[in-house]
């Protein structure tokens, strides 16, 4: 029982994470010595990109959008629970729902927000301008995710199914936008990093 | 196919040594340009400019950051739009999907056209400031990408002619304006003999070519030709510290426009000569005149551009000003400059250099009434005159466009000079001033500080070490 869905999840999870990997060896090539003489500190930097440096005091792009942000973030959140999900269905194969009194509504409101994510790429002329039919499809394939993952912790769709929905994702992931899944946090590091580097992080300066 | 279709100015290909000058570029056919590029675009898909090629997820929250789009809010003006023109050749040639399904994943040959295409979008709707970059909410490094797409179009001989010949007279002359040894020294000798007068002293000197000085310092040549108080104010400080320095009569240019044309090669070059020229005149330090782009070439890109660590220290003149007053080997009065004054912090400067504080803390003791800009520091907008954009006539208009945010940050401030630690930026900023009808003063950082030098406290200036 659900051996075939379990292999075949586990499986296309390996080929994502090991694509994943392949992509970002290639992308980091040869070892890069910066020969310039260092004004700060790259740790400090990096650090700074992954806390202080996202908050909507030291980030225009946050500040003047907090709702289009925090909906991004929540169908995020979304998606890596729902990764979480596939993730312990193939450890432990007679889990169940989780909790599905939180669980539920978490993922209904998460799978929304892709949804919505969807509809304004589709409406937005700007966003159209810079979209191509991967940008649609990773949208849609992540709402459905998520809201496969709703719909498992309600007993909708069994493990066996919500199992082939997840290879069906993992399969896809390495290969479109998804991959920013992995180079959000490679890029985010290298740019706190030089940044740091420089002295130009952290910064003080909330800027408004 | 044969047919001439790029000059190949400034590219590595046609350097081929110190004296190239821009009529000396033969025609390159659609071929060698369209692999040239293809090469280009390899070698930034396995550097770590390919962690942003592969990050951006076309969220669209980048366009208000920068003033190109704020001034004519458009789609091709969006960062991300921008961004996606760089990243779509990287998707038809390093990612599996854009190989196999190029149509489904936004995957676009590298074409004649769409080279064509890039050379606007990257030199005439960017001036690489980074502040999208800075704002992204993914961290994605837009000018970086944007510096990418320029590398291509540089490698297939596509730049902007305007900037390559700015590129061209560097190689040629060791400078971008190609202002001779001689006038140089003609210049230091008439801007030396007004200093003496100005300052009521004949010990005062502007040395040129002087062997074993402490410094060498590198100087824009819009000073030699349009700003020499500029220089006159720098030499005034110089004189004042009782510094040992010196300019040279060739290679005395602080610019760098190998950065601004995506051209590594010739950069790397810009920089030797420079380098070289410190060697040969025996300096111990380098002193970079106030220049945004030149901070950040000389600083932070020429020792990778080279591959080599520097023999000698590099620093801005901002930050030996401060050490200066620091020493108290200068002192100044602020009551001498009573007018309020603003600062426009350049890009490359500020953003990417670093470089925040020191000409802060020069305003806080030169000028009386000092109010910041809003937003500023590693926030500021860009001016619009910035990633060679003054050089390229043909984006003039949306240049001075770009700018109106800019404008508005200054008025909004009620100041009556704006000091800049940039020329580049100053040049533009005299058109917005015009334009705009802002009625302020431009000034150098120094300016301001020699305005404001306590004579009572000048040094008698040293010799030759």
């Amino acid at each position: 029982m659900q051996g075939f869905e379990r292999l075949a999840a586990t499986l296309c999870f390996g080929w994502a994470v090991i694509f994943l990997l392949v992509q970002y060896m290639a992308a980091r090539g040869a070892a890069v010595k910066d020969y310039s003489t260092p004004a700060g500190s790259p740790l400090r930097g990096m650090i700074y990109a992954f806390t202080t440096g996202m908050l909507p005091a030291h980030k225009e792009t946050v500040r003047k959008h907090p709702v289009k942000f925090l909906i991004g973030v929540t169908m995020h959140g979304g998606a890596l629970f729902s990764i979480l999900v596939a993730l312990l269905l193939i450890a432990f194969p007679g889990m169940g729902s989780i909790y599905p009194p939180v669980t539920i509504p978490f993922l209904a409101v998460c799978a929304a927000c892709g949804v919505y994510l969807f509809i304004r790429r589709v409406f937005s002329a700007n966003l159209r301008a810079m979209s191509n039919f991967d940008d649609y499809f990773a949208a849609v394939a992540t709402a459905g995710f998520i809201a496969a993952a709703a719909l498992h912790e309600y007993g909708t769709i069994g493990t066996p199914a919500f199992l082939l929905i997840s290879s069906g994702l993992f399969l896809y992931l390495p290969l479109g936008k998804l991959r920013h899944a992995l180079f959000f946090f490679v890029a985010r590091a290298d740019y706190g990093r030089r940044l740091g580097y420089r002295g130009v992080y952290p910064a003080d300066n909330r800027g408004a | 196919m044969g047919a001439a279709w790029a000059t190949g100015a400034c590219t590595p290909q046609t350097i081929g040594g110190h004296s190239v000058s821009p009529e000396s570029k033969s025609p390159r056919d659609i071929h060698s340009c369209m692999d040239a590029a293809k090469e280009a675009l390899k070698k930034a898909a396995h550097s770590l400019g390919a962690y942003h090629l592969n990050a951006c997820v076309r969220c669209g929250l980048c366009g208000e950051t920068c003033h190109i789009y704020i001034a004519d809010p458009v789609p091709e003006n969006l960062p991300g739009v921008k961004a996606s023109k760089v990243v779509s050749f990287y998707r038809r040639y390093h990612t599996l999907s854009g190989q196999l399904l190029p149509s489904l994943v936004g995957a676009r040959d590298i074409t004649p056209d769409a080279l064509d295409e890039l050379v606007e979008t990257v030199f005439g709707r960017c001036t690489g400031c980074g502040r999208c970059g800075i704002n992204c909410s993914i961290g994605l490094d837009v000018g970086a990408v944007m510096r990418i797409g320029r590398k291509i179009v540089s490698a297939a001989g596509k730049t902007p002619p305007s900037l390559c010949a700015v590129v061209g007279n560097q190689l040629a002359d060791g400078n971008q304006m190609s202002i001779s040894p001689d006038e140089v020294r003609k210049t230091a000798d008439w801007i030396c003999e007004d200093l003496r007068a100005e300052m009521a002293d004949d010990s005062v000197t502007i040395p040129v070519d002087e062997h074993g000085r402490r410094i060498l310092y590198l100087v824009n040549p819009r000073e030699i030709k349009f700003f020499p108080l500029s220089l006159a104010a720098a030499a005034g400080v110089f004189h004042a510290a009782g510094e040992s320095w010196t300019v040279a009569s060739k290679f005395f240019d602080v610019t760098n426009y190998g950065l601004f044309a995506g051209d590594d090669e010739s950069a790397a070059h810009i920089t030797r000569n420079v380098l070289e020229e410190a060697e040969r005149l025996g300096v111990e330090e380098v002193i970079l005149s106030e220049c945004g782009h030149g901070y950040r070439s000389f600083r932070w890109e020429g020792p990778n551009w080279t591959a080599a660590k520097y023999s000698r220290p590099v620093r801005s003149i901002l930050e030996l000003m401060v050490q200066y007053l620091e020493t108290h080997r200068i002192k100044a009065d602020r009551t001498k400059n009573l007018a309020r004054v603003t600062l426009h912090d350049p890009c490359n400067l500020v953003r990417w250099g670093g470089l925040i504080e020191a000409q802060r803390r020069i305003l806080r003791v030169a000028v009386s009434d000092f109010v910041e800009m809003t937003p500023n520091k590693e926030q500021n907008y860009c001016c619009g005159g910035g990633g060679g954009m003054l050089s390229m006539s043909e984006y003039g208009e949306r240049r001075i466009a770009s700018g109106k945010i800019k404008a508005d940050q200054i008025r909004a401030t009620g100041a009556k000079i704006v000091a800049t630690p940039c020329h580049n930026c100053a040049d533009q900023l005299i058109e917005l001033n015009k334009r705009y009808k802002l009625g302020v003063e431009i000034l150098s950082v120094v300016e301001l500080l020699y305005n404001a030098l306590d004579r009572s406290k000048a040094q008698s200036p040293s010799g030759p070490a």
